[in-house]
């Protein structure tokens, strides 16, 4: 690791192992289960059905129907598990408390004039959106796979549709914050942010 | 750039690959497996786990009934024409009572009708009526014994294998799912007699196991102790077995 970074340069922020584990998991299992997920979806399209617009082969993981299911129930333990370990170090460690978005970053995007200080509430509201928009892919997932067990996620939802809809969107929701993630990653804390978080 | 982000950026990529191409061919086949035979075995106790014969599905409306769209995918060539007055069907294995059955005797069984939502693995679901007789009466009747553990199901569907061999359609199931209130043998549909095409004279029809559990056509019951070697025609074919919802 070279250490001849500028004077102005801050130090690598230093990461929790916790949080690098996190990260790993998540991205991992994340694109394992979107990768699946659209070999599951092109067997019967949620948008039209049988006949109407699939996804490319190369853009989805698993052998045939059979094979995308494998792949999907496997990761979603890794992923399912990886939020429930890292939702309870979070309260465990209290950082729910104030690594997330709250309302004075909230007043910051809307009355705030230091772009810095904007940039860094704007990326706190998008990772926190994370999390609802995890959660949601979760419960609306759990909901088709177990909707006899889980009856009351349908209802929840209204109706089967809604669900698998919901549940498609979480492919361009995550990849959508993912980017946003990222770009504000780099803009608050460069390159070292987020070679940080994963290394 | 620098050589750690590099180095990085070298590793991320390489994950990419990993993740998106795996090869071709065998090697894919490879990674399914070996992803099936790992988490499958912990799929099928964690649903068996959250089963219980006591938790109905939810039940629908009359007016919810998907009438304008065939009800499922067949695989076969050859659509077994069964004449409902020489069909029977058989029970048999480790049972008390083995019987068999013509259509009127079950029909003078315990009759129930249920409008479920019947979810196929494809991902699409369809609100249908089924009406038949409860497998749990017929089970009551024939008396399993307490080795019984697993029901396997023969139909008379048959299909051309690669061979050109005349092939069936079996399935098997845990006997926890087939005591179950909602687990019914099959012979009304949508409030009439069913279909040839859609397992006349005798199907399985339940809300609690995906669309491929619900074999057709059913001329067999045979109750196993342990599961048998050919598992089922989709499950032979790599699909998972439970298969509950």
């Amino acid at each position: 690791m070279t250490t001849k970074s500028t004077t102005r340069k801050p130090p690598i922020p230093k990461q929790d192992l916790a949080a690098k584990l996190f990260h790993w998991v998540n991205i991992v299992s994340l694109f394992a289960l979107m990768g699946s997920g659209l070999r599951i979806y092109n067997a019967n399209p949620v948008f039209g059905g049988r006949g109407s617009f699939s996804f490319p082969v190369g853009m989805t993981l698993g052998v045939g129907l059979a094979g995308g299911r494998h792949w999907h129930f496997f990761f979603m333990w890794f992923f399912g598990l990886n939020l429930l370990w890292y939702g309870l170090y979070i309260f465990a460690t209290k950082r729910w408390k104030n690594r997330y978005v709250g309302s004075a970053d909230l007043k910051v995007l809307r009355e705030g004039t230091n772009p810095k200080r904007k940039n860094y509430a704007f990326h706190r509201l998008v990772y926190t959106s994370f999390i609802p928009m995890l959660l949601l892919s979760l419960l609306t997932g759990l909901g088709m796979w177990k909707p006899v067990q889980f009856g009351w996620i349908v209802t929840l939802f209204g109706s089967w549709q809604t669900l698998r809809t919901l549940h498609f969107i979480s492919i361009p929701a995550v990849l959508l914050l993912l980017i946003f993630h990222s770009l504000l990653a780099l803009k608050v804390g460069e390159w070292r942010l987020v070679r940080s978080i994963f290394a | 750039m620098s050589n750690t982000r590099r180095r990085t950026f070298i590793k991320l990529s390489a994950l990419g690959v990993l993740l998106s191409g795996c090869g071709v061919g065998e090697t894919q086949q490879t990674v399914n497996e070996t992803f099936h035979q790992l988490s499958d075995p912990l799929n099928a106790s964690f649903e068996q786990l959250l089963f219980s014969t006591q938790r109905l599905a939810p039940e629908f409306p009359a007016a919810q009934i998907d009438r304008l769209t065939p009800l499922g995918n067949t695989v076969e060539d050859v659509i077994p024409e069964l004449d409902a007055q020489e069909y029977r069907l058989t029970v048999g294995g480790l049972v008390n009572n083995p019987t068999t059955l013509s259509l009127e005797q079950i029909q003078a069984l315990p009759h129930k009708s249920q409008v479920i939502r019947q979810v196929c693995v494809e991902g699409w679901s369809k609100i249908v009526q089924w009406g038949g007789l409860p497998l749990v009466e017929l089970l009551k009747q024939v008396e399993p014994t307490p080795e019984a553990r697993y029901v396997f199901f023969r139909s008379a569907e048959g299909f051309r294998d690669t061979q050109g061999d005349l092939y069936g359609y079996y399935e098997t199931w845990d006997l926890a799912s087939c005591v179950h209130p909602q687990t019914l043998l099959v012979y009304e549909h949508n409030g009439e007699p069913i279909t040839q095409e859609n397992g006349a004279p005798l199907r399985v029809g339940s809300p609690i196991k995906l669309g491929y559990k619900n074999i057709k056509y059913v001329q067999e019951i045979m109750l196993v102790n342990k599961i048998p070697e050919q598992v089922g025609y989709w499950e032979d074919e790599g699909y998972e077995w439970y298969g509950g919802l």
